[in-house]
């Protein structure tokens, strides 16, 4: 935990790719243990980049990124060892190709975690049962529905045992009929007590599973809020306009 | 008749099997020909047949050896009998299939005729190509390439010369990964001064003649400078350089085809870039860079004959070298046959290898380019 509570804070976080594209622009956000907070926003707003961020698979031109009391932007911290602790799930799930269900999860366990083969089989086996596909984990991802492989991808970073989890859009790339099994894994995990932050259109997954809400427009946060209320009576004229286009 | 009625005359027990797709080749579309298709394809391929076979049978009715006899049958009149036949049946199916595929009404009957056609075009340039041979002086030819009795005497020097052949190219090549990988990462470093020298290094050894490079090595930095090394050791580093330099590049051009998202994934997880590297990105990128890196082992085995220029001792000789050599003592030609024999010899087994393990790796379930 940060010194003032939270898990994740940003402080006045910009983003640049090049010289022209200016993406965040002055992002404060602390997540404190627990919430689910869930990221909104037209596209290209930024929200990607700003869950980016959070692990420094992008690094912010400026500002500040501390998680867990560890000061990521810092040039002297172990980013590898920081990285464990966060958990990240891609839109296009990103699996490995090479690897079955097992290895995928596995890999990072024995190489980075160093854990014995055994203790890496049994917790990636445990996993995969906690997302309902133990009998699958000798199928490589080519063998598996989008479905299946984006909840392998859940389990190959909670089997890491991170502290926060973030999901990148992680339904958009899936058929309409695979979404729910992937949102139920995530509202499962939300219910377990795990601290979330999700970019999402899923806005039924908003409303019931987020315990706040961020609209993000052109790289600032616009309005945040508690989400059933602001679905109800959205404070802000842009965010009123982008709830009526999606829902 | 199609593979699927066979198969339900048997009791096929699966009738819903899906059916093969047609197959295009001669043999199912035998049914399908029509008169002038059968002709076409009957004449092309006896002309064909005629230009080998009835050239092998006067050969072998004035006998292989000794070389003067082979110069007899190539120039006698039978032989120009069975030419200007082929070439007849040839055009004959030439013709017949060209009509016929415009008459055709079905696609068998017009596969038959291009068919046809096809191998009778075949048969007449083969055939056309022997006739013209036959007007030089075939027999000091036939001296100077086919004096197969001679090679006896060297059966174990060309032994020896085709493992010299492939010791030279496998040594080279293995040297030649080793080096690609290296400088292929260092080629994709964000770092300039990094990236830097292997670009020159990348640049040089593609640039300049693989030729240049083992006389300069030899001659100029071994020999000039007065240095202990053999010239066999000198050939192979030369080579794996030379080898290093084109596998940097496809490796480079491998490990840039995965996408983005993997190597994310990977740091995500925790891993550091070497890593991600090692554990997640060269082992998809080494399966799609198999193909062009056979090509260039291939290009290599070939290139090992270059080292004739520097001077080998009887034993270090590979197939080219053995080949002047012997080609010195005897003044006889035969001995380069033997060669490009030996070549072939190696290389296409290397060939068909790498296209099994090619087609086993993507059928596989390894999910390769998902």
């Amino acid at each position: 935990m940060n010194s003032d509570g939270s898990l994740v804070r940003l402080e006045d976080v910009h983003k640049w790719f090049g010289d022209d594209l200016y993406v965040l622009r002055g992002i404060d956000l602390a997540v404190t243990p627990s919430e689910v907070v869930v990221v909104i926003g037209p596209s290209g707003s930024g929200k990607s980049t700003l869950l980016r961020t959070i692990n420094l698979l992008e690094e912010p031109t400026e500002g500040r990124v501390l998680f867990d009391g560890v000061d990521l932007t810092d040039i002297r911290t172990d980013l590898n060892a920081a990285r464990t602790g966060i958990g990240l799930v891609f839109q296009q799930f990103n699996l490995f190709p090479h690897k079955t269900a097992l290895g995928n999860i596995t890999l990072a366990l024995r190489n980075v975690l160093g854990l014995s083969r055994e203790e890496a089989r049994e917790r990636a086996v445990e996993q995969l049962r906690e997302v309902g596909l133990e009998e699958k984990a000798d199928a490589y991802p080519g063998q598996l529905s989008g479905g299946q492989q984006q909840r392998v991808a859940i389990a190959r970073a909670l089997a890491m045992r991170p502290k926060l989890m973030l999901f990148d859009e992680v339904t958009s790339a899936l058929d309409p009929e695979l979404v729910k099994e992937v949102l139920d894994v995530m509202q499962r995990l939300a219910g377990e007590g795990m601290t979330m932050v999700v970019v999402t259109h899923e806005m039924g997954f908003a409303r019931e599973v987020g315990t706040r809400l961020l609209f993000i427009d052109h790289g600032q946060i616009v309005e945040e809020g508690e989400p059933r209320e602001m679905f109800a009576s959205p404070g802000h004229e842009r965010t009123r306009q982008f709830l009526a286009q999606v829902l | 008749m199609s593979v699927g009625e066979g198969a339900a005359a048997a009791g096929d027990p699966l009738p819903d099997e899906p059916r093969r797709p047609p197959d295009r080749g001669l043999r199912h579309t035998a049914g399908e020909q029509t008169p002038l298709s059968s002709l076409a394809l009957a004449a092309g391929a006896g002309g064909l047949v005629l230009v080998f076979a009835g050239s092998a049978a006067v050969a072998t009715a004035y006998g292989w050896t000794p070389t003067e006899s082979l110069a007899e049958a190539i120039t006698s009149p039978a032989q120009l009998v069975v030419l200007l036949t082929s070439i007849g049946l040839g055009a004959l199916a030439g013709i017949a299939g060209l009509l016929g595929a415009r008459r055709a009404m079905t696609k068998g009957a017009r596969e038959g005729a291009i068919s046809g056609a096809a191998l009778g075009l075949q048969a007449i340039v083969l055939a056309g190509f022997l006739l013209w041979f036959r007007n030089g002086d075939v027999e000091r030819f036939a001296r100077q390439f086919f004096d197969f009795a001679l090679l006896s005497d060297f059966t174990d020097r060309f032994l020896r010369a085709a493992g010299n052949t492939v010791v030279l190219a496998l040594s080279g090549e293995a040297i030649g990964i080793a080096l690609g990988l290296v400088f292929a990462v260092f080629a994709l470093s964000s770092r300039r001064v990094v990236r830097a020298p292997a670009r020159a290094y990348i640049n040089f050894f593609r640039g300049t003649p693989l030729l240049w490079q083992l006389s300069f090595f030899f001659f100029g930095i071994v020999l000039g400078l007065q240095l202990d090394v053999g010239v066999y050791t000198v050939a192979i580093l030369v080579f794996g350089l030379n080898a290093g330099a084109y596998s940097a590049e496809i490796f480079r051009a491998g490990i840039q085809s995965i996408e983005r998202g993997q190597f994310e994934a990977a740091r995500s997880l925790g891993m550091s870039y070497l890593m991600a590297l090692r554990l997640v990105i060269l082992p998809q990128a080494i399966r799609r860079v198999i193909p062009p890196l056979t090509n260039e082992f291939v290009i290599l085995i070939k290139d090992t004959s270059l080292v004739v220029v520097l001077g080998l001792t009887l034993s270090q000789q590979e197939l080219l070298s053995t080949a002047r050599d012997i080609y010195a003592q005897t003044f006889n030609a035969t001995p380069f046959l033997a060669a490009a024999a030996g070549y072939l010899a190696i290389t296409l087994p290397m060939i068909r290898v790498v296209t099994w393990l090619e087609r086993r790796l993507r059928s596989g379930l390894t999910g390769i380019g998902a």
